[in-house]
């Protein structure tokens, strides 16, 4: 093995940290394409990462714990859709509901096991060839098949919402629904897909946390409020999936670039002004996009945040 | 058969007042068999919340005390719902909030408490103003999405409240405890008097007449009536000459100011000191649920606010109930759940299931 610089070592720990955001926030696109908000990301994260943690020191097999944590993420999402969609209440409270209820479900569910490791997880994939190439290669191409299944993800959801009939659909009901209505789409139906769709990619992240970051189940601090960056990320990527990659690793950059001055005593700027970086970015861009004229509402589906109702427009 | 819902003609009183009773009931129904699957003892827990909280004298003392912020974020969160301004960022002007009130409490303290209170208090209120200006400037006049900055601002709070303790030697850190960082004591003179069990400080006088200050607006001013008419008809309200964006500015500059003043009395009732652990503990969020639960009424805030106090303040209780012992984190959960029925059953007040024996036929 060869001795990596420290750069191309903060870089590929960079790239694990991005991961869980890519899974949450191409989640967060899809459900707000459909015109859905969900603030309850944090808490499907949570469900997911201690389903994971389950199952896979149930069975052994980091496989099974990783489709577990995202089939929670998308149960916990359809409570979502029920509420937000057929019941017609207010997206944001129902949303930050479902955080609160899943954060204390975790981790009441997750008091027997605070502090245990988890057993099996996902070991790194060399991809032959392209791993070897320097510096390039151990950055990118040295990562485990869920870094790998991340871009895949990215990729399909970019194509499924600019070049197919449904993802031309899907944004017609984010952007239009009665007008989608009107033309024969079934607004109910599509945002339903789409908000499960979303959850069980924010139970893919809360997975990979707990099988690639952070191999223990602690309460307080396993999804450490990614979930709301993924938010972010989502009008960071002004909801694009292939941004999201992008603002996925920035993220990821920063906090490592964080861990490693730290690390070496470096203090010029004070750990937590770093940590406020992404956070302060992210308004920053919302801004600049808003107040410009003719970027207002880029990206930013019309209906968002409203429910649909057919015989009340 | 056949399922729709038709919108009621008028919305009766027991409607409002049953629905988030149902979802209490449900709620603690539904949390009791959760927890006896999970090999609790559900009616050992609920009694020992109902004593740690409800039914004896200090429990309720414990309960008022744990309530007091929260009325005062479900107010923040209230003004700003009511015109369809979803901020969230309650959080973090309770920190800001909580930084200004200790700030200006540690300089001033040594003077009178006639002066020192007023001015803590006033301190809280700017700290929640200046954490909401930008978001409101944003929103007001560029458009820009409040739920998405507010929340951001949150974080941002909450690092910046963790350096001043945490980070490095501040004015607001107690130079004495180096190994474990804690806030800066405020002077007696500074503090919130207590009365009652001891525990329940004039936050809770205040947030009272604050809730009466807050009705008031609502009902029996030019401005209340503005916003009534911004809430529930943007369109009318912009074409009858409502100031839209100043209307917009000022709702979120008021939520903010609330918001702050929590931390306010936090920090001069309960803690006396910057206390991260003590603030940051979701206070914001759950003043968003209380004022959901209670429908946007001030009055209503102040019931749900002291039901959800209790169960907080419980929670700790339940976890040092020896062989039983229950996670604490079984309040959050039940929070959680009892808003979820809530908004479920909110379709029912303003809606009627109609259904229609009639099969329809299919094309």
């Amino acid at each position: 093995m060869t001795q990596e610089s420290v750069l191309v070592l903060t870089l590929a720990a960079a790239i694990g940290t991005g991961t869980p955001l890519i899974f949450a926030a191409i989640g967060g696109v899809i459900s707000e394409r459909a015109g859905v908000i969900n603030l309850g990301m944090e808490g499907m994260m949570l469900i997911g990462a201690v389903t994971t943690f389950l199952v896979d020191n149930k069975t052994g097999s980091p496989v099974a714990g990783f489709i577990a944590g995202g089939v929670a993420g998308a149960l916990l999402a359809l409570i979502h859709a029920t509420l937000a969609i057929s019941l017609r209440a207010n997206q944001i409270v129902c949303g930050l509901a479902l955080t609160i209820f899943g954060t204390g479900l975790a981790s009441f569910i997750g008091k027997p096991i605070e502090g245990q490791g988890l057993t099996k997880s996902f070991g790194s994939l060399h991809i032959p060839a392209l791993s070897s190439i320097p510096g390039v290669g151990p950055i990118l191409f040295k990562q485990d098949v869920l870094v790998y299944l991340s871009w895949f993800v990215a990729l399909i959801a970019s194509l499924y919402l600019n070049r197919t009939r449904t993802g031309l659909s899907l944004r017609a009901v984010g952007e239009n629904p009665a007008t989608a209505d009107a033309m024969g789409l079934s607004v109910v139906r599509m945002r339903y897909a789409h908000v499960v769709a979303g959850g069980l990619l924010a139970g893919f992240g809360g997975s990979y946390v707990i099988l690639r970051i952070v191999p223990a189940w602690s309460q307080a601090g396993t999804t450490n409020g990614i979930g709301w960056i993924a938010l972010a990320l989502v009008v960071f990527a002004s909801w694009r999936p292939l941004r999201v990659i992008l603002g996925a690793y920035l993220f990821g950059v920063a906090l490592q670039a964080n861990f490693a001055l730290q690390a070496k005593g470096i203090t010029v700027i004070p750990a937590e002004f770093l940590a406020m970086l992404p956070y302060l970015l992210t308004v920053v861009i919302l801004v600049v996009l808003t107040a410009n004229r003719r970027t207002r509402g880029a990206g930013a589906p019309a209906a968002l945040g409203l429910p649909f109702v057919r015989d009340e427009r | 058969m056949k399922f729709s819902l038709e919108r009621r003609r008028e919305v009766k009183p027991w409607h409002l007042i049953g629905v988030p009773l149902l979802s209490v009931i449900f709620g603690t129904l539904v949390g009791g068999l959760f927890l006896e699957a999970t090999g609790h003892n559900a009616i050992l827990v609920f009694k020992t919340m109902s004593q740690t909280s409800y039914t004896t004298l200090y429990g309720i003392g414990d309960t008022l005390t744990a309530a007091t912020p929260l009325i005062f974020t479900a107010l923040a969160a209230l003004v700003a719902f009511r015109v369809n301004l979803y901020s969230i960022g309650a959080e973090g002007q309770l920190f800001v909030g909580g930084i200004f009130a200790s700030g200006v409490g540690i300089a001033v303290g040594t003077s009178s408490s006639a002066l020192a209170i007023p001015a803590v208090l006033i301190a809280g209120v700017l700290g929640g103003i200046v954490w909401m200006t930008l978001p409101a400037l944003f929103r007001a006049w560029f458009g820009t999405s409040e739920i998405i900055t507010t929340l951001m601002f949150n974080f941002v709070a909450l690092f910046l409240m963790r350096y001043l303790i945490y980070g490095a030697s501040t004015y607001w850190r107690d130079p004495t405890s180096t190994n474990f960082p804690q806030g800066k004591k405020l002077d007696q003179n500074a503090w919130l008097p207590r009365f009652g069990t001891q525990s329940v400080h004039w936050g809770l006088v205040l947030a009272l007449v604050t809730t009466v200050g807050i009705w008031f607006l609502l009902r029996k001013t030019r401005f209340g009536y503005q916003m009534k008419v911004l809430g529930d008809a943007p369109n009318a309200a912009r074409y009858s000459g409502v100031p839209v964006k100043r209307m917009t500015f000022t709702v979120l500059i008021i939520s903010g100011g609330l918001a702050g003043l929590a931390g306010a009395s936090e920090v001069a009732g309960r803690a006396h000191a910057l206390d991260p652990n003590g603030l940051a503990i979701g206070l914001g969020y759950a003043g968003i649920i209380v004022a959901t639960l209670a429908r946007l009424n001030p009055f209503g805030a102040v019931i749900i606010a002291i039901g959800f106090g209790g169960l907080q303040n419980s929670a700790s209780a339940l976890q040092s109930l020896g062989t039983d012992s229950v996670p604490s984190a079984i309040a959050t959960t039940l929070q959680g759940l009892i808003l979820l029925l809530a908004l479920a059953g909110e379709l029912f007040v303003r809606y009627r299931l109609k259904i229609s024996k009639k099969v329809e036929v299919s094309a």
